[in-house]
């Protein structure tokens, strides 16, 4: 951080995401640049990548608010039908004794998701606003965010699971519900919005001030 | 490139172009679009399908769990209870249940809830369901009345909920029997209803009895419709042996009403709430079918030894009241003690079932005009009891019924030599009871018999006397016989001698002397 490296971009040059060839880019801005080698469309950074992720994170933050809502499954015993929500699943564990399983489901399914949110959001707009704070921690942040987000997947896979597994008939049946829907939205929402998010977008503004 | 670019010609003041480059929103935007789009749709119907909240009080929330107790009606789920807290004064418990979209139509002032358990009750074991299900909150949904959130739960069931077709009635009782809320009504020993509620009356004077008749079977019930306990085992001793009635089972563990309507005079068809009494039994029933009573009251001069309450109350034998009570009071003005007998009449049994009291003043005046008079009559001779008899006497001096409060006078003329009839009645039929003819013709029998008797004497006597006479053939013959037998004894004395004189002749014989 202390001297400014030449970065690509400032060379005119942009290296090919998949074959990662190190190109130069034409004078001109326009459509139809491509990779000589592997023919892959050749972009200095993600386009529209800030675009692209305030909607992915902003649909994911409303897909969150009916998925901690709406109850994810209900569970048919013995005629006795009861609809659970995330929380009032970790509760229940919770109530039980079993706050292992408690503190897992919750980290898992409310505080992942959130997490997620919150960083990406965080990021878009210190990039927007030009910040050039602390790049390499945001990076990390970044980082982070893209490693844990499909640890939230297992909420999904327990309802599905249980949904396939448990038809005893009249005994014992468990549905998915409306909230397992949207929670699989976050989840899946949340992951694009970490993909389409360039991170070089957090040094450029940095680079930038410096020269 | 330098060529291409005139810019290179220019002074480095000018002022560059500002490039706008139109850039059209990207179709990412469309996620965020729809996820909004569709959480709105659906916080939009959660929202829509929330209905009104109400709160309902309960003794006691046993058997309730907040956010999982239902509130059902006909099994179809019409909200869930969301908190149970304690009331302030601690007396109860509040429950507050959501209830679903579209219920506000049934939460009227008259909707009742209660909690369904498992429970054995009336015979019938109902709310099976729950032992596993946890209980839930049943509810009975009334379209009409005022609209409120407020709601006072049943501790029990309704026996009858409101959707049931059928009719209510109100029985009128001496006291409760064996008659508990549930008890099966029964027509011809098949269930048409059962018994809603029995409470005492606020008089307290009797117990009135709720009881529904299920359709179509509430048709039945007219207005002479009569009801009876059919609790219990009734049985009842008659010419015909020992005879035991009961309706079910069900009746005798857990009490039970019984009814029937009369072939004729059924009248018209009972309405919804109408009030009948409730008899001990069937019997009751067939005596005691006036429900109408009238008190009078009759003043005798003479002994009313033997007349007791209940003692009957008869026209030319014909039984149309009781006595209900004999009193003694000191008539003030003749300084006399007098003895009045508050009679019940029964009107209905005169037929003038529909007469208005006036008219029916008139016939009973038209009637004691006649000659109608209250007396007293021995009713059994072996026991000495009495009974009012209502006759008419052509001849008795004229009297009139004194219209007063609180029971009208009714004219009576003395029984004289009353006892003394009975007396000779019962000495003539004791008279008639000997057999007079059978006697005679018994006595001619036993005289021709002894004619018979006396011939045959006579002729034994003529024989016997043929027998002695002096020149009959046997006197003859016994003449004979004593002479031969005096000769015998001649001969026996000779020969005594001649063996005293000679003893060796008697083995030796006469000697040649």
């Amino acid at each position: 951080m202390t001297t400014s490296p030449a970065t690509a971009l400032a060379a005119s040059c942009a290296t090919c995401h998949d074959c990662h060839l190190l190109c130069r880019l034409p004078g001109t801005p326009g459509h139809g640049v491509r990779c000589p080698r592997c023919g892959a469309p050749l972009h200095a950074r993600k386009p529209r990548s800030l675009e692209r992720t305030t909607a992915l994170v902003l649909a994911a933050a409303l897909c969150y608010v009916p998925a901690n809502v709406l109850p994810i499954m209900t569970v048919t015993s013995l005629g006795k039908a009861q609809s659970d929500t995330i929380m009032s699943g970790v509760v229940y564990l919770l109530l039980h004794g079993m706050w292992p399983l408690a503190v897992v489901v919750f980290t898992a399914s409310v505080f992942v998701p959130v997490l997620k949110i919150l960083i990406l959001a965080f990021l878009l707009i210190s990039v927007r606003r030009g910040s050039s704070w602390r790049p390499a921690e945001r990076t990390r942040l970044y980082r982070i965010t893209e490693a844990i987000g499909r640890w939230s997947m297992v909420d999904i896979f327990v309802v599905t699971i249980l949904v396939a597994l448990v038809r005893l008939g009249s005994l014992a049946t468990i549905q998915a519900e409306t909230g397992a829907v949207f929670f699989g939205a976050v989840v899946v929402l949340t992951m694009l919005a970490a993909e389409a998010f360039d991170p070089r977008l957090l040094w450029d503004r940095s680079a930038a001030r410096r020269t | 490139m330098s060529e291409r670019d005139p810019g290179d010609a220019l002074p480095a003041a000018v002022a560059e172009a500002v490039v706008e480059t139109r850039r059209r929103p990207s179709i990412v935007w469309l996620i965020p679009l729809i996820a909004a789009l569709v959480g709105g749709f659906v916080a939009w119907r959660t929202f829509s399908e929330r209905g009104p909240e109400i709160t309902i009080r309960f003794a006691t929330a046993d058997g309730l769990e907040a956010g999982k107790t239902k509130v059902e009606y006909k099994s179809v789920e019409l909200g869930v209870v969301e908190e149970i807290r304690l009331a302030d004064d601690l007396s109860h418990v509040v429950c507050r249940a959501r209830m679903v979209n579209g219920a506000e139509e049934y939460l009227r002032e008259g909707t009742r809830f209660w909690v369904v358990r498992a429970r054995v009750a009336g015979g019938q074991v109902s709310g099976l369901g729950t032992i596993f299900s946890g209980a839930t909150i049943g509810l009975d949904p009334v379209r009409e009345g005022k609209p409120t959130r407020e709601f006072q739960g049943l501790e029990t069931p309704p026996v009858v909920t409101i959707d049931e077709p059928g009719r209510h009635f109100v029985l009128h009782s001496y006291h409760a029997g064996a008659v508990d809320v549930g008890a099966p009504v029964f027509f011809r020993r098949i269930r048409v209803g059962q018994v809603v509620a029995s409470e005492l009356d606020p008089s307290g004077d009797f117990v009135e009895i709720q009881i529904f008749v299920d359709a179509p079977h509430d048709e039945r019930i007219h207005a002479g419709t009569r009801f009876w306990n059919a609790s219990g085992v009734d049985f009842s001793m008659s010419a015909d042996g020992v005879s035991v009635d009961t309706e079910s089972l069900v009746s005798i563990l857990v009490g039970g009403i019984s009814f029937e309507t009369p072939e004729r005079d059924g009248g018209d068809r009972a309405a919804e709430g109408a009030v009948f009494p409730l008899y001990e039994n069937r019997a009751a029933t067939q005596r005691e079918i006036y429900t109408e009573k009238t008190e009078w009251i009759v003043y005798f001069d003479q002994s009313v030894r033997g007349l007791v309450p209940g003692s009957p109350v008869e026209f030319r034998g014909i039984r149309v009241g009781q006595v209900r009570d004999v009193r003694l009071e000191l008539d003030p003005e003749q300084k006399n003690l007098r003895i009045p007998v508050v009679l019940e009449i029964e009107p209905q049994r005169f037929g003038d079932m529909h007469l208005p009291p006036d008219e029916r003043r008139q016939r009973l005046d038209a009637l004691v005009a006649r000659g109608m008079r209250a007396q007293l009559k021995s009713g059994n001779l072996l026991t000495g009891q009495l009974t009012v008899a209502l006759d008419i006497y052509e001849d008795a001096e004229p009297a009139e019924i004194v219209w007063q409060q609180p029971y009208p006078v009714f004219p009576t003329i003395p029984t004289p030599l009353e006892e003394i009839t009975a007396g000779l009645t019962s000495l003539v039929k004791r008279l008639e009871q000997i057999p007079f003819e059978r006697i005679g013709a018994d006595l001619s029998a036993s005289l021709v018999a002894a004619r018979a008797s006396l011939e045959q004497a006579e002729r034994t006597l003529a024989s016997t006397s043929s027998l002695v006479a002096p020149d009959s053939a046997l006197s003859q013959d016994l003449r004979r016989a004593l002479y031969e037998l005096t000769d015998a004894a001649r001969s026996l004395g000779l020969a005594a001698d001649q063996i005293e004189r000679d003893p060796s002749s008697v083995i030796f014989g006469r000697g040649e002397q």
